[in-house]
C-alpha cells in the first residue's frame, strides 16, 4: 500500500518513468508570456462592456434576458455617449502615464550616467 | 441577548449566505433575538435576510459582521456604538479577477483596503480559519479567535459504500466557483493528461457558479480543445444533486492558488471521496494529514497522483479514514461553541464608544 505521505513521491516517480516511455509528451501546458502592464491597461481603458453579462440568473428568466436586453438597445445612444466619454478619459490618463514613464526613465539615465561621471570622494 | 448579522451580499448557493442561516437557527436556539442583513439580497431570499438600508440597531444590540467582499456604507456601520465582532472570510486579492470579471476585482479590492478600518473598529476580530486569522494580525489585530464555517454536512445524503467503488469510468470532481484563482483550466489540463495517458474513458465533472460568461466560455473552450466530450460543467445544482456528484466521483481534485478554507474539501471529506490538492492558501490547515497535498506545477505528476489515487484501494481507504477523522474537527456542535464563546466575548467587552 502507498501511504499517503508517500504518493506524491510515487507520482512523480511514475511520471518521469512514463515520460521516459514517450507518455506525457503532447500538451504539455505552457505558461504564456506575462503581457506589458501596461498594454493590458490600454485594453482594459477602451471600455467595451460584455452583452453576455447583461442576463438573468433566475430559473425561467429567458424573458427577463430579453427585457434587459431591449433596454440596453433602447438606451444605446446614451451608453454610447457614457462609454465614450471615459473611454477619452481613461485613454488620455494612460497617455500621460507613458509620458511620465518615459521621462522617468530620461531622468534616470541621466542620474545613473552623471553618478558614473563623479569622481571618487 | 440580540445579535444582528450583517453580510455584503447573500445569495442561494452562497457558503456565508448558508452559514449565516446555520449561525440565526443557532441563535434562536440559545435564546438569542435579532435579525439577518445584507447589501445586496438575491431574489429569492427576501424574507430571510434583509436589506441593510432597513438596518436600525438600537445601542445594546451586538453586530456581527461578516467580512468577505467590499461593503458600501461601510464607515456608517463602524461609527454606530454597537459592539462589535468581525468574521473574516477572506477575500480574494484582486489581481486574480481583472481580465475575466472586473466587477469582482474592484469588490475586492475595496473589501481588502477596508480591513484595516474593520480591524480597528471592532471589539472581537475572528476569522474561519487560522490562514485568515493571521491576515487580521498582520493588521493589527491582537486578539482574534478561529470560527471554522459552520456546515451542515449532512445534507449532502449520507456517503456510498465503500465497497464497491463508484462504478467506472473513472471520474474526477472538482466543486467551487468556476473562478480565475480556483484554477479550474488546470484542472481540465490534469485531466487531460490522465485521460490519454491512464484512462481514455476517464470524465472530469465541474460544479459551481461561473463568475463571468466570458470565464465560463474559456473553460468550455478549454475543455472542448483539450478532453471533448468528457468534461461537465453544472450549476445551481440543489444539495441532492450535489450530493450524488461527490458520490459518483472517484477522486476530488483541487488546484486552487488561493483558498481561506474551502468547503467543497470537507464535503468530499463527508462522502468518503479521497481529495488531491495543491497546498494554498488554507487548504493545509483544512485538510491536515487527510488529503494528497501537491506543490507540483508539472500536470504529468498530478495525472500520476490521480492514477494513483483511483487504483490503489488501500490508499483511498486510509485516505477515507482520515478523512472521516478530520472531519470531526469541524462539526457543527463544536463550530457553534466556538461561535458562542467569541459572541460572549464580545458582549462582555467595553465598547470603543
Amino acid at each position: 500500500m502507498t501511504e499517503p505521505e508517500h504518493a506524491v513521491e510515487q507520482a512523480r516517480a511514475a511520471a518521469a518513468t512514463m515520460r521516459a516511455q514517450g507518455a506525457y509528451r503532447a500538451d504539455r501546458p505552457t505558461k504564456p508570456a506575462d503581457a506589458d502592464p501596461l498594454e493590458n491597461l490600454f485594453e482594459w481603458a477602451m471600455i467595451d462592456p460584455d452583452l453576455r453579462e447583461v442576463r438573468s440568473t433566475r430559473k425561467l428568466g429567458a424573458p427577463v434576458t430579453m427585457l434587459k436586453l431591449g433596454l440596453v438597445r433602447l438606451l444605446n445612444q446614451y451608453h454610447a455617449e457614457l462609454i465614450s466619454q471615459q473611454t477619452r478619459f481613461n485613454v488620455h490618463v494612460l497617455g500621460h502615464v507613458r509620458r511620465l514613464e518615459t521621462r522617468i526613465e530620461e531622468l534616470e539615465r541621466k542620474v545613473g550616467a552623471q553618478e558614473q561621471t563623479r569622481p571618487d570622494e | 441577548m440580540r445579535v444582528h448579522q450583517l453580510l455584503s451580499g447573500a445569495g442561494p448557493h452562497d457558503a456565508i449566505t448558508s452559514e449565516a442561516v446555520s449561525f440565526r437557527a443557532r441563535f434562536h436556539a440559545w435564546g438569542w433575538d435579532g435579525k439577518d442583513y445584507a447589501v445586496h439580497v438575491a431574489p429569492g431570499l427576501n424574507g430571510h435576510i434583509r436589506m441593510l438600508k432597513r438596518f436600525k440597531p438600537k445601542p445594546e444590540d451586538i453586530l456581527l459582521i461578516h467580512h468577505s467582499a467590499g461593503a458600501p456604507r461601510l464607515r456608517e456601520l463602524l461609527a454606530l456604538p454597537n459592539r462589535k465582532l468581525l468574521l473574516y472570510h477572506n477575500v480574494t486579492p484582486a489581481h486574480w479577477f481583472w481580465e475575466h470579471a472586473p466587477n469582482v476585482a474592484v469588490q475586492c479590492a475595496v473589501g481588502r483596503e477596508q480591513l484595516p478600518a474593520l480591524v480597528r473598529s471592532v471589539e472581537v476580530a475572528a476569522a474561519d480559519s487560522a490562514f485568515n486569522a493571521s491576515e487580521l494580525e498582520t493588521l493589527g489585530a491582537t486578539r482574534t479567535a478561529v470560527i471554522p464555517l459552520l456546515v451542515d454536512y449532512g445534507r449532502l445524503g449520507p456517503p456510498a459504500p465503500a465497497h464497491p467503488p463508484p462504478p467506472t469510468p473513472p471520474t474526477v470532481l472538482f466543486v467551487g466557483r468556476l473562478s480565475p484563482h480556483k484554477h479550474q483550466d488546470a484542472v481540465i489540463q490534469a485531466f487531460a493528461h490522465y485521460r490519454r495517458e491512464r484512462a481514455a474513458d476517464a470524465r472530469l465533472i465541474l460544479v459551481g457558479d461561473p463568475i463571468s460568461s466570458r470565464y465560463l466560455e474559456f473553460l468550455r473552450n478549454l475543455a472542448d480543445t483539450l478532453a471533448p466530450g468528457a468534461v461537465t460543467i453544472e450549476s445551481g445544482l440543489s444539495d441532492a444533486e450535489l450530493g450524488d456528484r461527490y458520490r459518483a466521483a472517484h477522486v476530488f481534485l483541487c488546484l486552487s492558488g488561493h483558498e481561506g478554507f474551502c468547503i467543497p474539501v470537507l464535503e468530499a471529506f463527508s462522502q468518503d471521496v479521497p481529495v488531491i490538492a495543491r497546498p494554498a492558501g488554507a487548504i493545509p490547515e483544512t485538510t491536515g494529514d487527510a488529503a494528497v497535498l501537491v506543490e507540483d506545477s508539472d500536470l504529468a505528476v498530478v495525472s500520476e497522483l490521480i492514477h494513483l489515487v483511483v487504483t490503489d484501494a488501500d490508499l483511498r481507504a486510509e485516505l477515507r479514514r482520515r478523512g472521516q477523522e478530520r472531519l470531526k474537527l469541524y462539526s457543527p456542535d463544536r463550530v457553534a461553541d466556538r461561535l458562542r464563546e467569541a459572541v460572549q466575548a464580545t458582549a462582555a467587552t467595553p465598547s470603543r464608544w
